[in-house]
């Protein structure tokens, strides 16, 4: 996320230079016009879909995300398998959200054929503010706007009409970075795109990445972490949203679970209906740190290579 | 008469040790060995009779010898010039065929009283073979004043005197010697189980006296060439196995633990060496069991082998050289019984000595086993 | 709609006939008017969701056999065994069907409460399976939760102290299996049946098992009764296990049989290697074009660069069935399934069967194609790839196409080496091997401990691969190899040749100069119904 910052910063640099070096303020008592460019939930990023875009959205994937995230993180890919039975058809990946390297990070792992077409719903209100860092969002990560508190018609119709044309998306349904390690309720916003374009949920669960650079924190710090995809969910018949964003909490927190223990106690747990929640205990803040403990899980994970013969 | 000779030529001894090791038996093109006419060897005294070579040998030592591979160790005991060949069919002027017990121990040395070995029946181990009245040499074929084998005469002393049967062929008994070689390492022989190493015609008479000294011996024998392999496994070799699977054959047959590097937990407890090389010794050491014998049989010469192995396992290394008379007695009996005349695979006149040696060099390689010079056609032979 | 095999008769315009070839391929142009070729069918489609199809199984068995999570309690003890390395060939691309079984079962073991579960590689004398090996067969997630904790593990033939005599067949046949599936409340067998070899009762009573208990039917008498050994109607091989299932059954252990078919999908539709399984008349420019290339790089190649890569490729195989329940009753369907895809109706026998031999046999995964296991794969494996009668007539010729060379993957095959080296050249008798060598090799305490610390098949492997072709050996009377190095097909009894006119010119000799001949094209597997 390091380019974002720094843009943000490049765009307050550029916005304390004087007149007519940046836009003229405009004097009391009179009417603005209208902006021209939409900004926020009304940013237009059709331009981030065509050939040019993506192209550079590949090169700064390949050329710059994936060293990034390589050297921040190394990290490792569970249960890819589980997406075998799907087809090639867009899905829509549902993770939960501790930090900003969380996309740079799902956006190098996600498989392909996905991997190439995929947006991601980001803040409007964060994401795009102004038009640098709405440019920088749509061109970087192929960000969609998208309000954290209710889904407007707008960016509902937007995600949907992508998913429609064979995007898949990347989406946070906590709404914003964790504060404190643990997770936050699940919104409805996965669960209705998916009922409406009739696609599969694909749960994945990101570990580690608070480590590196948790919400509050300015320069990250090398740590491990495990991306855990998770079996594909789909809307059952007669299902309401919120049972399905639910299930879809559900299926995180499981795998939050098997990737801090391993599968067999996870499903253990879960088939008692024993797997932690995602948002951890209702204490207060020192006992929820506490609690939060080192939770990576080691493994050995070299395979022993055959003997020299 | 005509006689190859080996004289005292340092130079030419140079150019055979290199030509010997470039290819073996080259030594014999560019080396100390020419044929030549020299005057017969003089008798040495009384009890000495003239013996006119019918088939003489070419043995491994010989072939060391004319590629100035052999150890100075044999400097004091053998004199120059010489002419080789030990392993001798010869007939007496009445005509009857003998084969010649080629060590000069005390008693053809004229001493008298002779060596406490000699006393003993062990000329093997005769502590006089430089002295007497003979010049030094420890066997005819190594020794200025007898002559060898490969001439049209030599000499020799009643006492080296072994009478040839009717019915054994030339062929057959110019082995008699080397088989005897074999006799006596088998006597050596007290373990249940042994290798041998090498398929020569050492190795092949080995595996033969052994099979005869110790029917329910378990022999397992090396083979490089097929002809090797058919006649080891005739001549009483339970299983026989090439040089390479030598060590995994010895684990499989002792079970016996191996560790990653092929060195075995166990082995063999006895070894019969009947190469002789830094090589076979070295294989020999890792096949040996702890407490085993090494029997080396082949000549070594100077060779460099690791022998932590016989340290640390407390192998004993034991030589195993030439014979006694009693060797000849159950070698011609053994002859007799076996059908060895078919080892001599080629036989050469002494003017193709250059070949033949070449041929005996590479004998396993060319399909042949034993090589021989033919003297009963040379010219003069009668003449004398 | 996938088309079914069949047979070709060759005439003038068929072209060159593929034959594999170790590490490489010959084409071959067979004699007009007396030769025909069995093709195998296209891949049949696989299963939609094979999720949905493996709970469906678990949720409703077939035989006398109540669904899986009625047979699960809390308290229990549950083991959970499955096929080797040895299955399937080449190894299929993640997630192996293994996997999602075993992970489907454990679904419902943890919905019904089970704690105590162990997870066994049943490979009876093969060799264990290494880590890399082993995550391939059950997937991360399963290694992950079971194998730190001691739960997942390779089966040990020679741990006496794990070991559990159950009694001996009417027929005298001693039954020994791992103590922990013996002693276990369930056992659940999770089977991959590549060929209609594998499956049934030979699952537990071979895969668990002791030498003990496998020398009553690896071994030449039972195999030369064994015609076909895929056929198990026919085959004592079986009928031993089955026997010893009945012992199993009688010691009360209980088996829940998940047996999974594949299809035949080998090479793929994509990538270089699509055009081994498609008819040579039917080759494109572009499968023309790779494969020329791929045969000269191949050609150009280091054997072990070639070896690196044939090891590494992993067959897009689909899953057609999935069947649970009572061993015997699932098996019966398994097979139904296995012949759907394999099974290819033909007409007579022939005087001369072809076969090309690929670069990998049940016993090589990861390793190298040794002269033993060429033999057993041509008249071990190939050759009963029939059912009804031998493909090739009594006293007729069998010719193999395979490099053979003398090569031996020391860490594997270390038995394999000395069998070859020391009782080949003393006999290639199978019944005298047996008599003379076998108990050794069986009980040499080397080859013990390289099975069970290293990654060796046990001693008494390389006996088995030999006992595997005594029926085919029994019946042909002449094989020839086609490319093999000459030293190590003469070890082997054979007669080599370096090509193809060569071999028909000296099966001439035995058959007569109007010989038919038969071609087995092979692989994608392909088995022959003959009449």
């Amino acid at each position: 996320m390091s380019v974002h910052r720094s843009g943000l910063r490049w765009a307050r640099k550029a916005a304390q230079l004087p007149f007519p070096f940046s836009a003229p303020t405009t004097p009391g008592g009179v009417e603005p016009l209208p902006p021209t460019k939409k900004l926020g939930a009304d940013y237009d990023t059709d331009w981030a879909r065509r050939f040019p875009a993506r192209l550079a959205r590949l090169a700064l994937l390949e050329g710059v995300m994936r060293p990034t995230v390589a050297a921040l993180g190394a990290p490792e890919r569970d249960g890819i398998d589980r997406l075998t039975g799907l087809t090639d058809g867009p899905v829509i990946f549902a993770g939960n959200h501790h930090s900003h390297l969380d996309t740079p990070v799902v956006l190098t792992s996600i498989p392909e054929p996905w991997r190439h077409k995929v947006f991601v719903g980001a803040a409007a209100d964060y994401f795009f503010r102004n038009r640098a860092t709405s440019a920088a969002s749509a061109l970087v990560i192929g960000a969609i706007p998208i309000e954290r508190s209710t889904v407007t018609r707008r960016s509902a119709d937007q995600a949907a009409t992508l998913i429609d044309r064979g995007w898949s998306m990347l989406i946070f349904p906590e709404g914003g970075r964790s504060p404190d390690g643990w997770g936050q309720p699940f919104r409805g916003g996965a669960a209705y795109l998916a009922n409406r374009c009739g696609v599969p949920v694909v749960p994945l669960h990101i570990q580690g990445t608070d480590k590196i650079l948790r919400k509050g924190k300015k320069l990250p710090h090398p740590a491990n972490v495990r991306v855990t995809y998770g079996t594909p969910l789909r809307p059952e018949a007669g299902e309401s949203t919120s049972r399905f964003a639910e299930r879809i909490e559900r299926a995180v927190a499981e795998l939050a679970d098997e990737a801090t223990t391993d599968w067999w106690q996870a499903r253990q747990r879960a088939a008692a209906g024993t797997t932690p929640s995602l948002s951890g205990p209702d204490a207060p803040a020192w006992r929820r740190a506490w609690a939060l403990g080192d939770r990576s899980r080691k493994r050995r994970r070299q395979a022993r290579p055959w003997p020299k013969l | 008469m005509k006689a190859l000779v080996f004289s005292r030529k340092p130079a030419k001894f140079a150019a055979a040790m290199l030509a010997g090791r470039l290819s073996p038996g080259a030594g014999a093109k560019v080396g100390p060995l020419s044929l030549r006419d020299v005057d017969p060897p003089d008798l040495p005294g009384a009890g000495w009779v003239r013996v006119r070579p019918r088939l003489s040998g070419i043995c491994g030592s010989d072939l060391a010898t004319i590629d100035g591979t052999s150890s100075r160790w044999f400097e004091p005991i053998v004199s120059f010039p010489f002419t080789p060949g030990h392993e001798v069919v010869g007939e007496l002027d009445d005509g009857r065929r003998v084969v010649v017990v080629p060590v000069l121990s005390c008693v053809p040395r004229g001493i008298d009283p002779v060596c406490d070995a000699c006393a003993d029946g062990r000329i093997n181990h005769c502590q006089r073979i430089g002295f007497g009245q003979l010049e030094p040499g420890l066997q005819c074929g190594f020794c200025e004043s007898t002559g060898g084998g490969w001439s049209t005469l030599m000499v020799a002393h009643e006492s080296q005197l072994v009478p040839v049967p009717e019915a054994v062929t030339d062929e057959a008994a110019v082995l008699i010697e080397p088989l005897a070689c074999a006799v006596h390492a088998a006597s050596l022989v007290t373990e249940q189980r042994v290798a041998v190493i090498g398929a020569g015609t050492l190795g092949l008479l080995t595996i033969a006296a052994l099979r005869s000294a110790h029917p329910d011996l378990d022999i397992t024998a090396t083979a490089k060439h097929p002809h090797q392999r058919t006649l080891a496994a005739e001549l009483g070799a339970d299983r026989v196995v090439g040089p390479g699977e030598l060590e995994r054959a010895v684990r499989t047959a002792t079970g016996s633990m191996r560790y990653d590097n092929g060195q075995l937990g166990g082995g063999l407890p006895g070894v019969v060496d009947c190469v002789g090389s830094a090589e076979s010794i070295a294989q020999a050491l890792r096949i040996a069991a702890p407490g085993g014998t090494i029997h080396a049989v082949g000549m070594p010469g100077v060779t460099t082998v690791d022998l932590t192995p016989l340290w640390q396992r407390e192998v004993a290394l034991q030589g195993a050289y030439a014979y006694q008379r009693a060797d000849f007695d159950t070698a011609v009996a053994l002859v007799e019984r076996l059908d060895v005349g078919r080892l001599v695979s080629a036989t050469y006149p002494l003017r193709q000595y250059e070949e033949a040696v070449a041929h005996a060099a590479h004998a396993g390689a060319r399909g042949a086993v034993k090589i021989a010079f033919d003297l009963r056609s040379e010219k003069e032979r009668d003449s004398i | 709609m996938p088309r079914p095999g069949f047979v070709l008769e060759v005439d003038k315009s068929t072209p060159p006939i593929l034959f594999h070839h170790g590490e490489s391929f010959r084409l071959e142009k067979l004699p007009a008017g007396r030769s025909r070729v069995l093709y195998p069918g296209e891949p049949l489609e696989p299963l939609d969701d094979v999720d949905a199809a493996i709970r469906h199984a678990l949720a409703n068995p077939l035989g006398d056999s109540e669904p899986l999570h009625a047979l699960l309690r809390p308290g229990m003890k549950l083991t959970i065994a499955f096929d080797d390395i040895s299955l399937p060939l080449p190894p299929m691309r993640r997630p192996d069907v293994r996997q999602r079984v075993i992970e489907a079962v454990l679904d419902v073991a943890a919905a019904a409460g089970v704690d105590d579960v162990h997870i066994i590689a049943a490979l009876a004398l093969h060799r264990r399976m290494t880590e890399a090996e082993l995550r391939h067969a059950v997937g991360d997630r399963v290694y992950d939760a079971f194998a730190p904790h001691g739960l997942l593990y390779n089966h040990d033939a020679e741990d006496l102290d794990n070991l559990e005599f159950l009694g001996t067949t009417r027929h005298g046949e001693e039954v020994e299996i791992n103590k922990r599936a013996a002693t276990s409340d369930l056992i659940v067998y999770v089977n991959i049946n590549l060929v209609s070899m594998d499956g049934g009762w030979k699952s537990t009573a071979t895969g668990l098992s002791s030498y003990r208990s496998l020398r009553h039917h690896h071994n030449v008498k039972t195999m030369q009764h064994s015609r076909s050994f895929m056929d198990r109607h026919k085959s004592e091989l079986h009928s031993s296990n089955w026997r010893m299932g009945e012992v199993l059954k009688n010691a009360g252990v209980k088996v829940f049989q998940i047996e999974t078919t594949l299809n035949n999908d080998t090479f793929g539709t994509s990538g270089p290697m699509t055009v081994l399984q498609k008819r040579e008349w039917e080759w494109t420019a572009k499968d023309r074009a790779t494969f020329i290339a791929m045969k000269a790089g191949l050609d150009r190649m280091p054997i072990k660069a070639r070896r690196r890569i044939f090891n590494g490729w992993l067959a897009p195989y689909g899953v057609t069935s999935v069947q649970a329940g009572e061993v015997e009753a699932v098996h019966e369907v398994t097979t139904e399934n296995v012949f759907k895809q394999q099974l290819v109706p033909i007409e007579g026998q022939t005087d001369i069967l072809t076969m090309g031999l690929p670069y990998i046999c049940p016993y090589n995964v990861n390793s190298v194609m040794n002269p033993i296991l060429v033999m057993c794969l041509g008249l071990g494996y190939f050759f009963n790839m029939y059912r009804g009668q031998p493909l090739v007539r009594e006293g007729g010729v069998v010719i193999l196409s395979h490099p053979t060379p003398w090569e031996f993957n020391p860490v594997h095959h270390p038995s394999y080496i000395d069998f070859f080296e020391q009782c080949l050249a003393d006999t290639t008798d199978p019944l005298e091997l047996e008599a003379r060598y076998e108990k050794q090799f069986a009980e040499d305490e080397w080859y013990r401990h390289l099975y069970r610390t290293s990654y060796a098949y046990h001693g008494v492997h390389p006996f088995y691969m030999w006992y595997w072709g005594t029926h085919g050996m029994q019946h042909v009377g002449k094989v020839i190899i086609v490319g093999g190095e000459p030293r190590s097909v003469r070890r082997l009894g054979f007669t080599p040749a370096s090509t193809l006119q060569d071999a028909l010119e000296m099966a001439s000799d035995v058959v007569g100069r109007d010989a038919t001949i038969t071609h087995l094209h092979n692989p994608p597997l392909v088995m022959a119904d003959v009449t």
